[in-house]
C-alpha cells in the first residue's frame, strides 16, 4: 500500500472487492433471477412506449384514423402500465436482492473485526474499525438503492440498443459512436477518482477517530474547560474531510462533462444518420423520431450512471475498505471436539515477548503454576506484568517460548477451547450496552436469572443490582443507568464466575474502584479465585499477599518468586516493597 | 422520540442553513435552472431538427442542426456543471458548520443531557447532519425542476393553449397527489435511520469493550448480538424499500398516464390539421421531459423526509437541555466551602478548601466520594445547602470562569492528542520545562526519555500504554494546567506501591505555594500522609478532621485507610 499509514487496516483490491460482493449476492439465487426478469421487462416495457410515439407519428403523417389513432394510445397507456408496475417490482426486488447481500457482508465484517488479532486491531486504532463497521457500512447501505438504480438503468440502456437496432441497425451503429468517448473519459478518470475517493475515506475516518474520542471523553474535556481546544481538533480534521470531498468532486464535474458531450455527439450522430436514411427513403420519419425519442429517453438512464458513478465509486471504496476486513485471517474456531472443564494447571518455558519493533518486554520467563494455585505478579509499571499475564491467559502469543494450559500446548487450543479453559479480566472495563442480564450473558448466554443473581451474590453485587431501578433489567452503558467503575469490576468478575472457566487471569482487577472500594473488590476477586488456577497483576499488596505464591517482575523478568512470608523473610525486592506498602 | 420532535427547532435549523449558504445555493438554483431550460429545448430542437432537416432533407439546415445542438448541450453542460460545483461546496460547507454546531453543543458548558449513545451521538455528527445539509440540493432542486416544468410549459402554451393549459393543471395536481404519499414514506424512513443507528451504536459499543469481551470470550455471543441488531435494521430497511418502490410506482405510471393523453391529444389535433408534424414531435418531446422535472419533483419530495428526519435529529441535539445551568457570575479564586450539602451518599456535610492547603478527604463509601467530587466540580447542585468559591454559590458562577479556578480531574482516564506534549496541553502554552516537571512530579517522565522526547506518538487513545501509564498522564496533566484549586479523585489506584510515594512526594512539591489548594479524595494511605489536613467522612456525615497520623487512632479511619 502507498498510504503513509501502514499501521492501518487491509483495503482489499478492485478484483478482491467484486469476487467477494458477487459471493455475497449469488447467496441468494432466487432474488437475483426475479430481479434480472424484472428488470429486463420494465425496460422493454419502457422502450416500447417511444416506439410506439413513433408509430402515432407515423400514423399522424399517413393521415390515419381516430380509431387507430386511440387504439396506439391506448397501446401506448398499456405499456406506461406495464412500465409502471414492472419499473416499482423491480426497483424493491433489485434493492432487498442488494441490501440482504449488504446485511451478510456487515455481519461478516463485524465477527471479523471481533476476532481479528489483537495486536493488528490495536495499530489500526479503534477509530478505524469504528469507522468501517458505522459510516462505511451505513455508506454501502444507502448505496444499495443507488447500486440498484445503475443496474437497472444499464439494463435499460442494453434493451434501448436492441429498440435502436429494431429500428435500423445503422441507428444503433450511430448510437454507439458515444461508446469510445465514454470509455476514454472512463479511463482517464477511473484510476484518478480511486485516488480523489481513497483519500476521501480516509480523511472521513480520521475525522471520525476525532468525533468518537471527543464524545467518549467528554467529561475530561469539561473538566479542563477545553472545550475550544478539542473542537479546533475536530474543526480541522472536518475541514480535511470537507477539502477532500471538494477535491473529490472537482475529479467528477471534469468526467460529468465529458458524459455531456458524448450525448450531444450520440444525438447528432443518430439525427445525422435519420436524416440520410431518410433522404434515401431508407426510414421513415417516425421511424427517426422514435430513435431521437429513444437516445433521449436513455439521457436520464445514461445521466443516472454518471451521476451516481461519483457515490458507486466512493462506495466502492468503503466497500473495499470492509471486503478489506474479510480478508484479514481470523483464528478458525475449530470443530473438532472441546476440553471438558478439567482443573488445569500453566507451564511456560523460555517466554520471551516483544511488540512489533519495541524493546524486549518479558525475558526468558520459566514458571510452573500447579492446579488449583494462585500466583500473584507484582512489580514496577513497565516491568511487563501485563504483558506476561496476557500471553499465559492467551491473549496473544508470545514472540518465542511455549505454554501449556492443562497440558496442552496453547497453540493447539482452538478460541472456544481456550475460553473454556482460561478466563482474563483485562485492565479495561467496559459496561455493554443493554440490560444488566444482557451484559452478564455476553459471557453465558444461556445462564439463567438464578446463574445470574448467583454470580452476581459472589461478587457482592447482589446488593447494588437489586437496588437498580429495574434490578437485572435495568439498562445500562453510555447514556443509561450510570454504573461505577468499581460496580463493572464487579461485572467484569461476575462473567468471569458465569464463565466458569478452571484458570483466570486478573489484571489489576482493583485498578478502577477507587481505593474505597479497592477491598471489596478484592473479597470479589479472591472469591472468583477460589477453586481456581489463577494469576494476579497485582497493585494492592495485600492482594499478592493472599496469593499462594507471588512472582516479582522487573524489567521483564521474574527476579524472586516464592510464598509471600518466605519472601519477606528473605529481605529482598518484595519485602522492600511490602515494607513500603505497609508504611 | 423521533416521531414527535419539536417543530420549531428543526424550522429553524433548516432556515438557518438556507440562509448560511444563500449565495451558493442560489447559484446553483440560478444554473441549474439553465440546466433544465436547455434540457427542456432539447426535445423542441429535436423536433425542429426533423421538421427542418430530416423532413426536408436539406444539407444546409441539417448543418446547422449540428451547431445548435452543440450550442445547447454546451449551455446544458456548464449550467449543470456550475450548479454542480456551487451546490457540493454549499453541502459540504453547511455539513461542516452542523458538525461543529453539534459538536460545541455536546462540548459547551456542563454538557448536554441526552439519552443517545456515544454511537448515536457519532452517528449524528456524521451522517445526519451531511443528510440534513442535502436539503439544500433538494431546494435547488425543485427550484429548477419547476422553471424546466414553466419553460415547457410556456411552449407548450404557444402551440396549444388547450394543452398547455391542461400541463398547468395537472402537473401540480400530480406532485400533490405524490406529496400525499410522503408521510407514508417519511414513517418508513425515520424507522430505517433509527434501526442503522442502533446497528451501528451496538457494533461501536462491541468494538469499544473489545478488549474486556476478549477475555470472557463474548466474541461469539457478540457476533450473534450484532447480527440481530443487523437483521432487525435490514427488516425496516425493506419495509421502507418496499414504501419507495410502491412510490416509484406509481410516480412512473402517472407521468406516463400524462405523455399518453398529451400524445393522443396532440396526435388527434395533428390530425385535424390544428399544428403542424414537427409541433406534434416537439409535444410528444417535451411531454416526455415533462416527467423528468415531474419525478425529480417527486424525488425530492422523497428525500425531503429523510433529510427533514436527519435535520430534526440534529436539531434535538442541538435544542438538548444542560444537566446544570451555568450562572454569569465571574469566578474569583478563594476558599471553597461545602456548606451542610445534602446529596446521595452526604447527609449534610461541610467543609472548607482553604487556598495553599493540601486537604485529603476520605469516605467510606464510594457514592459519598462521588457526591463530594461532583459538587467540587459543579457538575450537580446539592439537594439541600451550598456550595460556594470565595463566598459565591457556585450554581451563579460562569461554568467557563469557573473552570479556569477548579478542575476536578475525572477518574476514568481519557486522554486527547497524538503525540505525548499534545496530550499534556489543555489549553494553555507551556515551556517544555513544565511540562517536564509535571510528568516528574507524576513519575511518568520515563515516557519522554525516548528519542522523540515529548513528540513521542501515541497511538489511539493512548492504548498502547498501560493502565498505570495513563492513570499518571492524567495527573501530570492536571498538575501542568495548574489551577488554583485542584480536585484528585484516587489519582493512584493502578500504580505500585513504591511508585505511589513517590507520586505522593512529587504532588506535594508541585502544589506548593498560598496559591494553590488541593484536593485528594482518596483511601491511599501514602497520598493522606502528606496532607495537611484531612476530612474523614463516616455515615454522610463528617467524623474527624486532623492530620492522617492523629486519626489513624481512630478505628473506623484506620480500618478504610490501613490495608
Amino acid at each position: 500500500m502507498s498510504d503513509p499509514t501502514s499501521t492501518i487496516l487491509p483495503v482489499a483490491t478492485g478484483r478482491a472487492t467484486l469476487v467477494s460482493f458477487w459471493r455475497s449476492l449469488r447467496r441468494h439465487p432466487m432474488l437475483g433471477w426475479a430481479s434480472v426478469a424484472a428488470s429486463l421487462a420494465a425496460s422493454a416495457a419502457a422502450v416500447v412506449v417511444p416506439l410506439l410515439l413513433g408509430r402515432l407519428v407515423d400514423l399522424v403523417v399517413a393521415a390515419g384514423t381516430t380509431r387507430s389513432l386511440l387504439l396506439t394510445s391506448a397501446w401506448i397507456l398499456g405499456a406506461g402500465f406495464a412500465a409502471a408496475v414492472l419499473t416499482g417490482a423491480s426497483r424493491w426486488l433489485v434493492t432487498e436482492w442488494g441490501m440482504r447481500a449488504c446485511a451478510d457482508l456487515r455481519e461478516e465484517v463485524l465477527d471479523h473485526a471481533l476476532r481479528m488479532d489483537s495486536a493488528r486491531l490495536e495499530n489500526a486504532g479503534s477509530g478505524d474499525v469504528a469507522a468501517r463497521v458505522t459510516e462505511d457500512v451505513e455508506q454501502v447501505t444507502d448505496s444499495i438503492r443507488l447500486a440498484a438504480g445503475v443496474f437497472i438503468a444499464l439494463v435499460t440502456v442494453v434493451v434501448t440498443v436492441a429498440g435502436f437496432a429494431a429500428l435500423d441497425w445503422r441507428i444503433a451503429v450511430a448510437f454507439l459512436v458515444i461508446v469510445p468517448v465514454y470509455a476514454l473519459s472512463l479511463r482517464r478518470f477511473t484510476p484518478r477518482a480511486k485516488r480523489l475517493y481513497a483519500a476521501e475515506r480516509q480523511a472521513a475516518a480520521v475525522r471520525t477517530q476525532h468525533l468518537l474520542t471527543t464524545f467518549g471523553g467528554v467529561r475530561t474535556v469539561h473538566a479542563y474547560g477545553m472545550q475550544q481546544r478539542q473542537s479546533q481538533r475536530v474543526e480541522r480534521a472536518s475541514r480535511d474531510a470537507a477539502d477532500a470531498r471538494l477535491r473529490a468532486v472537482r475529479g467528477f464535474l471534469w468526467f460529468a462533462n465529458m458524459m455531456n458531450y458524448a450525448e450531444a455527439i450520440g444525438l447528432t450522430a443518430v439525427l445525422f444518420t435519420g436524416f440520410l436514411l431518410v433522404r434515401s427513403g431508407d426510414s421513415s420519419v417516425g421511424e427517426v423520431t422514435a430513435a431521437a425519442l429513444l437516445f433521449h429517453r436513455l439521457f436520464g438512464p445514461l445521466g443516472m450512471l454518471l451521476m451516481s458513478f461519483n457515490d458507486i465509486q466512493s462506495a466502492g471504496a468503503a466497500l473495499a475498505r470492509l471486503v478489506g476486513v474479510t480478508e484479514v485471517d481470523v483464528p478458525a474456531g475449530r470443530a473438532g471436539e472441546l476440553a471438558t472443564r478439567a482443573p488445569a494447571g500453566i507451564t511456560a518455558k523460555s517466554v520471551w515477548h516483544r511488540y512489533a519493533d519495541g524493546p524486549t518486554v518479558v525475558h526468558d520467563v520459566t514458571i510452573e503454576i500447579a492446579e488449583g494455585e494462585s500466583l500473584a505478579i507484582v512489580g514496577e509499571s513497565g516491568a511487563g506484568k501485563t504483558t506476561l499475564a496476557a500471553i499465559l491467559g492467551g491473549v496473544f502469543p508470545a514472540a518465542d517460548g511455549a505454554v501449556w494450559l492443562g497440558g496442552r500446548l496453547i497453540g493447539d487450543l482452538g478460541p472456544d477451547d481456550l475460553r473454556r479453559t482460561v478466563g482474563v479480566v483485562t485492565q479495561e472495563v467496559h459496561v455493554f450496552a443493554g440490560t444488566l442480564a444482557d451484559d452478564l450473558r455476553l459471557a453465558a448466554p444461556h445462564a439463567t436469572d438464578e446463574q445470574l443473581h448467583a454470580a452476581l451474590r459472589l461478587v457482592d453485587a447482589d446488593g447494588w443490582v437489586a437496588a437498580l431501578p429495574a434490578g437485572l433489567a435495568t439498562r445500562v452503558g453510555d447514556g443509561e443507568h450510570p454504573i461505577t467503575p468499581g460496580q463493572a469490576q464487579q461485572l467484569a468478575l461476575a462473567r468471569i464466575a458465569l464463565l466458569d472457566p478452571p484458570i483466570v487471569v486478573l489484571d489489576e482487577a482493583s485498578a478502577e474502584a477507587g481505593s474505597a472500594g479497592a477491598h471489596q473488590l478484592e473479597l470479589a476477586s479472591q472469591a472468583v479465585i477460589r477453586g481456581r488456577t489463577a494469576i494476579v497483576v497485582a497493585h494492592r499488596l495485600t492482594q499478592a499477599h493472599a496469593c499462594d505464591r507471588v512472582a516479582v517482575m522487573s524489567r521483564g523478568r521474574i527476579v524472586e518468586l516464592g510464598r509471600p512470608d518466605d519472601l519477606v523473610e528473605a529481605g529482598g525486592r518484595y519485602a522492600e516493597l511490602w515494607a513500603a506498602w505497609r508504611r | 422520540m423521533t416521531d414527535s420532535p419539536a417543530p420549531a427547532p428543526t424550522g429553524r435549523l433548516i432556515g438557518g442553513m438556507f440562509r448560511r449558504q444563500r449565495r451558493d445555493t442560489a447559484l446553483c438554483a440560478g444554473f441549474w435552472s439553465l440546466h433544465q431550460v436547455c434540457e427542456a429545448l432539447v426535445p423542441v430542437a429535436i423536433g425542429v431538427v426533423i421538421d427542418q432537416a430530416v423532413g426536408t432533407g436539406s444539407t444546409t439546415a441539417m448543418a446547422w442542426s449540428v451547431l445548435g445542438i452543440f450550442a445547447l448541450f454546451v449551455a446544458l453542460t456548464m449550467g449543470w456543471r456550475f450548479g454542480f460545483w456551487f451546490l457540493s461546496k454549499a453541502v459540504v460547507q453547511e455539513s461542516h458548520s452542523l458538525r461543529m454546531q453539534v459538536v460545541r453543543r455536546v462540548l459547551t458548558g456542563r454538557g448536554i443531557r441526552t439519552n443517545r449513545q456515544n454511537g448515536e451521538l457519532l452517528s449524528i455528527a456524521t451522517s445526519d447532519t451531511q443528510a440534513a445539509a442535502e436539503m439544500l440540493e433538494l431546494g435547488s432542486r425543485m427550484v429548477s425542476a419547476l422553471i424546466g416544468l414553466t419553460v415547457a410549459t410556456v411552449v407548450l402554451l404557444r402551440i396549444d393553449w388547450s394543452l398547455g393549459l391542461g400541463l398547468v393543471v395537472g402537473v401540480p395536481l400530480l406532485v400533490l397527489g405524490l406529496n400525499a404519499l410522503g408521510p407514508v414514506v417519511e414513517r418508513h424512513t425515520s424507522a430505517q435511520q433509527q434501526a442503522i443507528g442502533r446497528a451501528a451504536a451496538t457494533a461501536s459499543d462491541l468494538l469499544r469493550g473489545l478488549r474486556p469481551l476478549r477475555g470472557f470470550g463474548g466474541v461469539d455471543e457478540a457476533a450473534r448480538r450484532y447480527r440481530a441488531a443487523s437483521r432487525t435494521s435490514l427488516r425496516a430497511n425493506l419495509g421502507a424499500v418496499r414504501a419507495g418502490a410502491t412510490f416509484v410506482g406509481v410516480s412512473t405510471f402517472t407521468t406516463g398516464l400524462l405523455v399518453t393523453v398529451v400524445a393522443a391529444l396532440a396526435g388527434w389535433f395533428a390530425l385535424q390539421g390544428r399544428i403542424t408534424v414537427g409541433e406534434l414531435i416537439t409535444i410528444v418531446g417535451l411531454a416526455t421531459f415533462i416527467s423528468d422535472p415531474v419525478l425529480n419533483l417527486a424525488d425530492c419530495v422523497f428525500r425531503l423526509a429523510t433529510a427533514r428526519a436527519s435535520a430534526a435529529r440534529v436539531a434535538e441535539v442541538l435544542a438538548a437541555p444542560e444537566p446544570a445551568p451555568s450562572g454569569g457570575a465571574a469566578a474569583r479564586p478563594g476558599a471553597l466551602v461545602l456548606d451542610d450539602v445534602h446529596a446521595p451518599g452526604l447527609d449534610g456535610v461541610s467543609l472548607t478548601v482553604r487556598p495553599g492547603e493540601l486537604l485529603g478527604v476520605v469516605t467510606e463509601q464510594t457514592v459519598t466520594a462521588d457526591g463530594i467530587t461532583e459538587l467540587l466540580a459543579g457538575g450537580r447542585h446539592p439537594d439541600r445547602g451550598e456550595v460556594t468559591l470565595a463566598d459565591t454559590p457556585v450554581r451563579d458562577l460562569d461554568v467557563a470562569a469557573l473552570r479556569r479556578i477548579v478542575l476536578v480531574e475525572p477518574h476514568a482516564v481519557d486522554l486527547f492528542g497524538a503525540t505525548l506534549r499534545e496530550v499534556l496541553h489543555t489549553g494553555d502554552d507551556h515551556d517544555d520545562a513544565a511540562v517536564r516537571r509535571s510528568i516528574a512530579a507524576a513519575c511518568v517522565d520515563v515516557l519522554a526519555d525516548g528519542d522523540e522526547g515529548l513528540d513521542r506518538e501515541l497511538l489511539d487513545r493512548g492504548l498502547d500504554l498501560s493502565g498505570g501509564q495513563r492513570q499518571r498522564l492524567a495527573l501530570a496533566r492536571a498538575l501542568l494546567a495548574d489551577r488554583p484549586i485542584t480536585v484528585l479523585r484516587d489519582p493512584t489506584t493502578a500504580v505500585d506501591a513504591v511508585t505511589e510515594h513517590a507520586i505522593a512526594e512529587g504532588v506535594r512539591e508541585h502544589r506548593t505555594g498560598d496559591a494553590r489548594a488541593t484536593v485528594l479524595v482518596t483511601t491511599s494511605a501514602p497520598l493522606l500522609d502528606r496532607c495537611d489536613r484531612v476530612v474523614f467522612v463516616h455515615a454522610g456525615r463528617v467524623a474527624a478532621v486532623g492530620r492522617h497520623r492523629d486519626l489513624l487512632a481512630r478505628s473506623a479511619y484506620a480500618e478504610v485507610v490501613l490495608r
